[in-house]
């Protein structure tokens, strides 16, 4: 998709210098609407934020240069090593396994099947409804003694109820819970955007296909897959991206009222918050949140890259 | 083998049918517990065993939460933010995506870059900074924070960049070489190009403005400004949870959202096979 | 990363923000300003507004509007005799109230009266200087701090106060009448130690399935059973030494496993409401706070209860602790220190604090934090209230502690503890390995 950078001033010969200043301002005008609301009430916020990454700020009282002393805590750190370590758990857990369901679910809903329209609104319920109250019925029906999923598998297994695994409440399967939570709570979202991606595939293309004597299998591999991929390079990024930023899913389905996690539920922006609002040094927790961010800014760069050389 | 093979497609249609029936059934089973719940008093709601359908079922619940909290006035001031919101997003959105897809500028791998870089950043880590901006210009308290807020974001740029993506670039050229401007193509190709785009962005945008909760709670503290979900919240306290009427209003508060995706729905079977484009 | 360029960005950055944020800078320097500015809006009030009568209107920032019983009742009466004032309140919710607070000041907000919710809260808005000093108030106006048993001096911070109570709640044991007769098992009493405690819950526990009867019931907070280990009034959690804490847990996890109690972290996923249990006959005793008497006797009468034959009793202490000690916790108003209506902010917070208020308060079944015995018998006459005799005498208390003392760090310390207690209850850590996590945590945190 990039390659056409190269192209288009080579299709355009007549331009002048005068022509390529109004492609420019014709091009930042696009941007702008959108850029200047963007930065001020969202860019310029978070460069605030980063700059408190080199102060010790309690909200109130008058700031305190500390340079790299608040970095220097985090190497320290171990709670905020588990909150890192779980963060990557979560997330690859997350991502490949929501993307493989959403995906299948786009293009089985995409069929001229039975209900389609049904279908769809239901798979994609979870993501509208309320997660206060969609955390607590996953909580019901995974409650250790008396929820339906232990019961079953007692029936099913024969193991005794109690040594079967408390799902949220197991610190051993907790982690494994809320990923699949998450995959359902979200799946219909992905589903909806790739979806609109299928939609977006010229249907030439696979008719060209079958001519050519595709099956079904080639015709995923060689018209779907290439075509998807502006979709897909999306889905990924807002998939890792959406799972590093966890924070409320895992509050509305460990924490009680008292907003607390433990050491096996315990993510980078739950520890953010708590740092910042609960123990007011919002310098350090902006620098756990400049850590979040360089290790997305990472990994967007190696996607970008990875989309060039794909799209 | 004609017969067999059709047999074979028959039994995976059944299987994948079976499949689906069974995934539909465990997606319904959360709001089927929702609705039962918002018919019971609250002691009942986590009683063990669950009783899918109550005795009594308590009606009163839903006759409460419009007495208990000004939930209509909740209701139409989520409504109002969400659909500014929405129009503000599809447009500022899809207007900067086209240049961002289909324009040449300097800076503009760096720039997008630095878009989604910013997605990645949660607003934990910058609502104070922006809380204190935000009131220092007076809007603390006026929807139009929300707005603000909320309106223009990265992710929007981003979704409609990458359908965009898939719109080939050869339908702008001969566009071009027709005498359109720039703009003349965003509004006559791509625009009608991207209903599924659109639409999607509308429902997301609908849904999370809808949804959020932490922005509302911290710039709406007037009772007659705030939206239905920190009325869902009002229920909650720490010394009595009002789940019956939580999930009362749950169950009225998803109503709207279905109301939106239902009426986009069918977008996502036209786009672009139903324009009519030729690749 | 160079060094030179971090820094010089870090300049750039300060300077633009302060530029296009204009008050984002103010805010910091407001601090440098506070003192500057309010004395003289300070002065100004006193001065023009001796008996005031200029329209006033003051914000004052709650949680539950709805669901408090005694807020609409106290700005009535104040109004009755003050009717210049108009009194609106900004409702903030009560999950991460003082969170909600914090953030509100530190942006700014023109809000006058401030509820304080808990200690660690109140502990982080006078590090932020949010909260206007009272002691001299308190001269002036001769508000005795005596009338609060002592917890005034509790929330002192280096001889100033920054805040009164006007609530006061303490811990008690509510009691299931019709479970113990059926298992025929005699009332709890006022007057039991925690092995006599635990007896008596193992003994109530009976059934399985939905019949199950569980002898006691702690709630998920961390007050609700790390603090037994404090009644004997030799530690406090915030000296950062917690091995005195693993009697308490050994007891509480070895009821947990013979289910005499609920599982913690089921209670916690499954966001198990304190109240429900207890209404629908599930428990025989419940230790919870006293604010809990005033929604029993409600919801008995609107039927929601089921434990309609219910008693009380006080709080189980340590061998050789008398009868009474118990843990309290405290709800004050406090003044913002940048409120324009700095003086009528006062007054309604003396009003609300002093004996009129409490009366009020006390009328509405809620203990206020003046409490004399016309207020503890204005709450055991109210219609709905236990008659037994032991249940009156369950409301007189002879030493509380509070959940969480004062102390300059109490909030982080709270963080800590609570992360630590929640480790242990869902078994993530053994007994050992939780304390020792608080000895370091807190050891580290008060050494730095």
């Amino acid at each position: 998709m990039q390659n056409e950078t190269v192209l288009r001033p080579k299709k355009a010969p007549k331009s002048i210098l005068s022509k390529g200043v109004r492609d420019h301002l014709v091009a930042y005008s696009f941007i702008a609407p959108n850029f200047i609301g963007f930065a001020i009430f969202t860019l310029v916020p978070m460069f605030f934020a980063f700059v408190l990454a080199f102060v010790k700020w309690d909200g109130a009282n008058p700031m305190e240069f500390v340079g790299f002393d608040n970095f220097a805590r985090l190497i320290k750190d171990t709670t905020f090593h588990k909150a890192l370590w779980n963060t990557i758990v979560y997330t690859i857990g997350v991502v490949p396994f929501t993307m493989a369901v959403a995906l299948a679910l786009a293009i089985l809903l995409n069929q001229k099947i039975i209900a389609r329209n049904f279908m769809r609104t239901v798979f994609f319920f979870p993501y509208v409804a309320s997660l206060v109250a969609v955390a607590a019925v996953w909580n019901f029906i995974f409650s250790p003694t008396m929820g339906p999923v232990n019961n079953i598998l007692h029936l099913i297994s024969g193991v005794p109820i109690e040594d079967l695994p408390r799902w949220a409440a197991d610190k051993e399967w907790a982690m494994f819970t809320v990923i699949l939570f998450t995959v359902w709570k979200n799946m219909g979202y992905y589903m909806v955007i790739y979806l609109a991606g299928l939609q977006g595939i010229n249907p030439e293309l696979y008719e060209a296909a079958e001519l050519d004597g595709a099956g079904a299998w080639r015709r995923f591999r060689n018209v779907t897959v290439p075509q998807l991929a502006p979709t897909t390079f999306f889905v990924l990024m807002i998939l890792v991206i959406n799972s590093f930023k966890v924070y409320d899913i895992f509050i509305n389905l460990f924490a009680g009222a008292d907003n607390q996690l433990n050491d096996s539920t315990r993510v980078m922006v739950y520890q953010i918050y708590n740092t910042a609002f609960r123990s007011l040094d919002y310098g350090y927790a902006s620098a756990m949140a400049i850590v979040l961010f360089l290790l997305v800014l990472g990994i967007t760069i190696v996607q970008f890259r990875g989309e060039k050389k794909y799209g | 083998m004609v017969g067999s093979n059709k047999i074979f497609r028959v039994s995976v249609k059944v299987l994948v049918y079976a499949l689906l029936a069974v995934a539909v059934f465990c997606m319904l089973i959360p709001y089927v517990w929702m609705l039962s719940s918002s018919l019971k008093m609250n002691k009942d709601v986590f009683s063990f065993p669950m009783q899918w359908i109550p005795d009594v079922p308590r009606w009163q619940n839903f006759v409460d939460i419009w007495t208990r909290i000004p939930l209509g006035r909740f209701i139409y001031n989520t409504a109002k933010l969400s659909v500014v919101v929405t129009i503000l997003q599809l447009l500022t959105s899809s207007f900067a995506a086209y240049a961002f897809s289909k324009l040449q500028f300097k800076g503009k791998n760096i720039l997008f870059l630095g878009y989604i870089a910013t997605i990645a950043i949660p607003w934990q880590a910058y609502m104070v900074p922006q809380f204190i901006m935000m009131r220092s210009l007076g809007l603390n308290n006026t929807h139009l924070s929300i707005i603000l807020l909320q309106a223009f974001s990265a992710f929007g740029v981003f979704l409609m960049r990458q359908f965009y993506q898939g719109v080939p670039d050869e339908l702008c050229e001969a566009a071009r070489i027709d005498g359109l401007s720039e703009y003349g193509i965003w509004a006559r190709i791509m625009l009608p190009l991207s209903k599924p785009a659109l639409s999607t962005l509308t429902i997301f945008t609908f849904v999370n403005t809808w949804n959020d909760f932490l922005g509302p709670m911290i710039y709406l503290t007037k009772t007659e400004l705030k939206t239905i979900q920190i009325g869902l919240r009002m229920f909650i306290s720490q010394y009595s949870a009002e789940y019956g009427l939580i999930m009362a209003a749950s169950v009225v508060s998803i109503i709207p959202v279905v109301i939106v995706f239902l009426a986009l729905q069918k977008y996502f079977v036209q786009g672009v096979a139903a324009s009519g484009v030729k690749g | 990363m160079n060094y030179k360029r971090v820094y010089g960005m870090t300049f750039t950055a300060m300077l633009s923000v302060g530029l296009l944020a204009g008050c984002s800078g103010n805010n910091n320097n407001a601090q440098n300003n506070a003192a500057a500015t309010a004395a003289p809006a300070g002065t100004n009030a006193s001065a023009s507004s001796e008996p005031s009568q200029e329209p006033v209107t003051l914000k004052w920032a709650l949680w539950d509007w709805e669901a408090t019983a005694y807020y609409k009742p106290l700005i009535e009466a104040y109004q009755k005799e003050h009717p210049n004032v108009t009194i609106e309140y900004v409702d903030l919710g009560s999950t991460d109230y003082m969170t909600m607070l914090s953030t509100q000041l530190s942006g700014g907000a023109d809000l006058d009266i401030l509820t304080i919710k808990d200690i660690p809260g109140y502990s982080n808005l006078v590090k932020q200087n949010h909260l206007e000093p009272l002691k001299g108030f308190m001269g002036t106006n001769s508000i005795d701090p005596a009338l609060y048993g002592g917890t005034v001096e509790q929330i002192e911070v280096n001889d100033e106060v920054y805040a009164l109570p006007f609530r006061s709640d303490f811990w008690i044991v509510y009691y299931n009448k019709d479970l113990f007769d059926k298992a025929g098992v005699e009332y709890p009493s006022n007057d039991m130690t925690f092995d006599q405690y635990d007896e008596l819950a193992r003994k109530m526990t009976s059934g399985s399935g939905a019949e199950k009867v569980y002898g006691a019931h702690y709630h998920t907070w961390r007050s609700a059973v790390q603090l037994f280990g404090i009644l004997d009034g030799k530690n406090t959690v915030v000296d950062g030494s917690y091995d005195f804490l693993k009697p308490t847990y050994e007891r509480i996890l070895k009821e947990q496993e013979d289910g005499i109690v609920m599982d913690y972290a089921t209670l916690k996923t499954s966001s198990t409401h304190y109240s429900g249990v207890f209404y629908n006959n599930s428990v025989a005793m419940m230790n919870m706070g006293s604010w809990f008497i005033a929604t029993q006797i409600e919801k008995v009468k609107s039927g929601e209860s089921q434990a309609t034959n219910w008693g009380i009793v006080k709080y189980p202490h340590p061998d050789g602790v008398e009868a009474g000690t118990t843990l309290g916790t405290i709800t004050s108003l406090a003044v913002n220190q940048k409120s324009e209506h700095k003086e009528a902010a006062l007054d309604f917070m003396k009003f609300v604090t002093g004996e009129d208020g409490a009366s009020v308060i006390a009328s509405t079944g809620t203990i206020p934090a003046i409490k004399n015995d016309e207020v503890i018998s204005s709450i055991t006459s109210i219609d709905g209230f236990p008659a037994d005799d032991n249940s009156k005498a369950a409301l007189t208390t002879v030493q509380t502690y509070l959940e969480m003392p004062m102390h300059e760090k109490s909030a982080d310390i709270e963080v800590i503890l609570n992360e630590a207690h929640d480790n242990i209850m869902t078994k993530n850590a053994t007994i050992d390995e939780g304390l020792k996590d608080m000895n370091t945590r807190v050891q580290s945190l008060l050494n730095n």
